[in-house]
């Protein structure tokens, strides 16, 4: 998507509020990685909002407000009793970025994968990511069975500090925040039968993500520490 | 003798001082940096401040007063977790909100996208317009130069552009109103965005 015109008619779209959901969500995810795109949207959504603003106003009903506050409340409830190391908050925001940002990585290394996979075994059941933190530094190669369930993960180039783990996380939006898939070694695969318990759309559209754990993994149910890999998976016969 | 100056009054008093002073837009600046460090009240005088207007816009792109009433309740609670995000070098408070209200509003409409149009509130009975106090500065000249340029548009183009942006009308919505292929409005909204670009510069 390298020519203006196309970028200018996507983020224009995309800001007029016409394109269909999952062109939305294609222009939201594709957003993390590309500064051409979200310098356009930037520039219709504040060339477009004095129409926003002109827009004649509507009282909501004080039912609103209250329904605000209490869901505020468990919110913040929520967040404390959760909060060990770091605030929820940020972390969710972090999960949040992670799982966009690192979906637009791993779309990027296809190519790379394919030739990757296609060495190793084809099999039209298996799917594969690349868990990564940036697209020159694979850490781990994920790779699912669809048809077994078996997730299997190979480390590729990762070392966790003396003391920590790697855990993997299973993120989407459907699951109440990340589930844990299980401790990753640096040196030997892991093959698990975790998704057993989920449903395919989920774990298919999933992210997965590695955080940085105490040793043993995190003991709170949820990724207490920074996400360092990432990635999505991707058909083997792309 | 030196004189009485503001920061020896009373912190409610220099508040009170600092709120006279302020225009809409900063007092909207300085509610939301307060709501980033959790601060109820700041809350409060935000939603009473944006509610209506934020209402207003997502209602027109819903078209359904039980959605958009969900909705409102989804960018408020945003606003409650994400207020930090705001930057006052970017832009001012409330076209950050109305473009956080809309995008929520849109991504909304569009999952919905089987929503019956003969469902929808009566456009013309929600113009109980109040008047408004925030205003950005230069907001007007923004405005004027807008409206100018929509209106080198033929009349019919720019209604569609109107059409999506206040009432969330999708390409698919357009088609059946101009009673045109999805194709054909899909061009006529990438011509109209082409024109309106170079006309607004950068």
């Amino acid at each position: 998507m390298s020519d203006d015109r196309d970028i200018n008619a996507l983020a224009g779209e995309y800001v007029l509020g016409t394109l269909s959901a999952e062109e939305r969500n294609f222009v939201a995810t594709r957003m993390a990685r590309d500064p051409q795109l979200t310098e356009a949207v930037l520039y219709w959504e504040r060339r477009l909002a004095p129409l926003a603003l002109q827009t004649p106003s509507v009282a909501p009903p004080p039912s609103v407000l209250k329904e605000i506050k209490t869901r505020i409340a468990s919110h913040d409830h929520r967040a404390q009793s959760k909060n060990n190391v770091i605030s929820l908050e940020r972390s969710r925001r972090r999960w949040r970025l992670a799982a966009a940002s690192m979906a637009a990585l791993a779309a990027s290394l296809a190519g790379f994968i394919v030739m990757r996979e296609m060495t190793i075994a084809t099999q039209p059941t298996t799917f594969v990511a690349v868990l990564q933190k940036d697209s020159m530094s694979p850490a781990f190669i994920l790779s699912v069975n669809t048809k077994t369930r078996m997730l299997s993960v190979h480390p590729v180039d990762a070392k966790h500090e003396p003391g920590k783990s790697f855990e993997l996380w299973l993120v989407h939006k459907s699951l109440q925040g990340p589930r844990s898939l299980g401790l990753l070694s640096d040196k030997s695969p892991l093959t698990t039968s975790m998704l057993l318990k989920y449903n395919k759309a989920v774990f298919m559209d999933a992210t997965y993500a590695v955080s940085v754990e105490p040793e043993g993994g995190s003991t709170t149910g949820a990724p207490t520490g920074p996400v360092v890999f990432a990635g999505k998976l991707l058909p083997d016969a792309l | 003798m030196r004189h009485l100056g503001a920061m020896d009054l009373p912190i409610s008093l220099q508040e009170g001082i600092l709120r006279i002073r302020m225009s809409p837009r900063e007092d909207l600046t300085n509610n939301l940096m307060r709501v980033a460090k959790r601060d109820p009240e700041a809350f409060d005088a935000l939603y009473q401040a944006t509610s209506a207007k934020l209402f207003g816009i997502v209602i027109r792109i819903l078209h359904r007063r039980e959605l958009a009433e969900e909705v409102l309740q989804d960018v408020y609670l945003k606003i409650w977790e994400r207020a930090g995000d705001f930057n006052p070098a970017k832009g001012s408070p409330i076209t950050w909100m109305a473009i956080l209200a809309r995008n929520r509003a849109l991504d909304c409409v569009r999952r919905h996208a089987a929503m019956a149009l003969d469902d929808v509130v009566n456009i013309d009975e929600l113009h109980n317009c109040k008047s408004e106090g925030h205003m950005d500065v230069g907001f007007s000249d923004d405005l004027r130069r807008l409206m100018d340029c929509l209106n080198g548009l033929p009349q019919d183009k720019r209604d569609m552009v109107l059409l999506a942006y206040h009432q969330g009308y999708s390409r698919e919505d357009l088609s059946r109103r101009y009673n045109s292929p999805v194709n054909t409005i899909k061009t006529w909204l990438h011509r109209s965005l082409a024109q309106l670009r170079d006309c607004l510069g950068s």
